[in-house]
């Protein structure tokens, strides 16, 4: 060895290296810590209450809902990211009013409405219904849904019997909603879904205007969304901008992403078991950390009132 | 005194988990968030391990080699806890169905042979084993590489639509693995002292 360092050398090497090291950890924690511990903050602040209406068909005593902080602090809306927690947080920016909804492809009456007119009567009015919601990633949750049937509003537009199905459209604004405009998505916005016709006008589907009695929860898909609760959350589409009526069956976001992975119907269907989750069971999400492993049901528990959709082999519904 | 610092450091994100469930601050799903920060430390200090002897050999540090050992099983710990939570939180302790999840998904499956390399490695971690191997052992020890690769695919495996810290993880494993395939040409002296 002709080639020597001196101490001071070695010193100086030995502060960088710590220096650099204590450096990642720093970003790392503030890379994905960061928002958490902001969000922790306002947390503590948001009074853990129920609905905020107690009328209606819900009666707490019968009917467990999972607590309305959990509900709305723990969203698939990859429009804001996609951890659970960007919904709320991230969804500072958008606006939820005006909002205006078309509808139009093979119906007798297209027109364009404003969130307003859809509901048809004051907000506090509206039906509110408890579903249970289940995600393709197998928990679940159960929610006071505010609406009305999404039939009512099909009807009005008088759809043609050459419309097979029914296409939703989501909202794309980038620069409202962060992970539309993120480099580290590879889902293309706007997000679609779409039912068959015999599903959207079934009572069961749901055009819903709030949760819980609120209706300023965009991380819950607000100001319009459809709920299908015997469907995988990612078919209840949310931010929905226009409803086309087609004869050819239209895309759906995920099923585009990774066909093998979402199934166009995405029925909820135990036996069924996806690549990544196994759905005979779920994780039942009640809030303040109470979780409850149950087994999951055919249709999530829906089956009386939609089996008749599906004859044959539930393979093709998947 | 400074191996107390040194394990209390490794321990650190191990305590602030378990203060974070008690007091209910891990979210709305605190079992999916222990199921994640536990694999993610893990993958930290597995990729901490493996830069440990370029640091010690760069800033002529043998103190960093004699934390070594403590970092690699503290990894372990984490990867132990990581498949623990797995079974408990995702399973329910149904252990007829690890078997078939195992068999079904490929990336537990690959996630689970992570896991038996580091236990592979945490058993012949002590002096005893290290004299008994000779040479072998530090064959053995290097499949810490196969470890890591692992995870980094265990990882992209989870990806459903965003990319980035899965791809941020598995770069560095590349750039790791990458580095120690030029360098295995020219043995240098601090590889004696492992």
């Amino acid at each position: 060895m002709t080639r020597v360092t001196d101490r001071s050398t070695y010193t100086r090497r030995r502060v960088l290296a710590g220096t650099l090291g204590l450096s990642l950890l720093g970003g790392f924690a503030a890379l994905r810590y960061g928002r958490r511990f902001t969000a922790r903050a306002g947390d503590a602040e948001s009074p853990d209450t129920g609905s905020a209406l107690s009328r209606g068909a819900v009666d707490p005593a019968t009917r467990r809902l999972t607590l309305k902080h959990a509900a709305t602090h723990y969203n698939n809306a990859y429009e804001f990211g996609w951890d659970k927690i960007d919904p709320v947080h991230r969804s500072g920016k958008f606006r939820l009013e005006p909002w205006a909804v078309t509808f139009d492809g093979l119906c007798r009456r297209p027109a364009t409405f404003d969130v307003g007119d859809l509901m048809g009567m004051p907000f506090n009015q509206l039906e509110e219904r408890v579903y249970d919601f289940r995600c393709v990633e197998a928990w679940s949750m159960v929610i006071p849904y505010n609406g009305r049937p999404l039939r009512e509003l099909i009807d009005a537009v008088e759809p043609m019997t050459s419309a097979r199905y029914v296409a939703f459209t989501s909202v794309l604004r980038p620069e409202e909603m962060p992970g539309q405009a993120s480099p580290f998505s590879s889902l293309d916005w706007p997000y679609v879904e779409a039912l068959t016709i015999e599903e959207a006008v079934h009572p069961l589907t749901f055009a819903t205007f709030g949760v819980y009695g609120d209706q300023n929860l965009p991380q819950n898909g607000m100001p319009f969304r459809i709920t299908v609760p015997w469907k995988y959350g990612f078919k209840s589409a949310k931010f929905i901008v226009r409803i086309t009526f087609t004869e050819e069956r239209p895309a759906a976001t995920w099923h585009l992403e990774a066909p093998g992975e979402y199934g166009w119907y995405s029925n909820v269907y135990p036996s069924i078991s996806h690549p990544r989750w196994s759905q005979a069971t779920e994780r039942r999400i009640w809030g303040k950390g109470d979780i409850e492993r149950i087994p999951s049901r055919p249709y999530n528990g829906y089956g009386n009132e939609v089996a008749y959709l599906y004859p044959g082999s539930k393979q093709q519904y998947r | 005194m400074k191996r107390a610092l040194v394990h209390a450091a490794l321990a650190s994100p191990a305590v602030l988990l378990a203060l974070g469930w008690h007091y209910g601050r891990l979210g709305v799903d605190p079992e999916k968030t222990l199921i994640w920060e536990t694999g993610i430390w893990a993958f930290n200090l597995l990729i901490l391990v493996v830069l440990m002897p370029g640091i010690a050999r760069w800033a002529d540090w043998p103190a960093v080699i004699d934390c070594r050992r403590a970092v690699g099983l503290w990894a372990f710990s984490y990867a132990t806890t990581h498949f623990g939570f797995f079974v408990i939180f995702l399973l329910g302790w149904d252990m007829a169905r690890l078997g078939s999840e195992i068999v079904e998904r490929p990336y537990i499956l690959v996630g689970f042979n992570a896991w038996l390399i580091l236990v592979l490695m945490a058993a012949t971690s002590t002096r005893g084993w290290i004299r008994r191997l000779g040479w072998r052992w530090k064959r053995l020890h290097g499949l810490v590489y196969v470890a890591l690769g692992l995870a980094a695919v265990h990882y992209l495996l989870m990806i459903r639509s965003d990319w980035g810290w899965p791809v941020a993880y598995a770069s560095t494993v590349l750039l790791l693995v990458g580095l120690r395939v030029l360098k295995r040409g020219r043995p240098s002296p601090a590889d004696r002292v492992l």
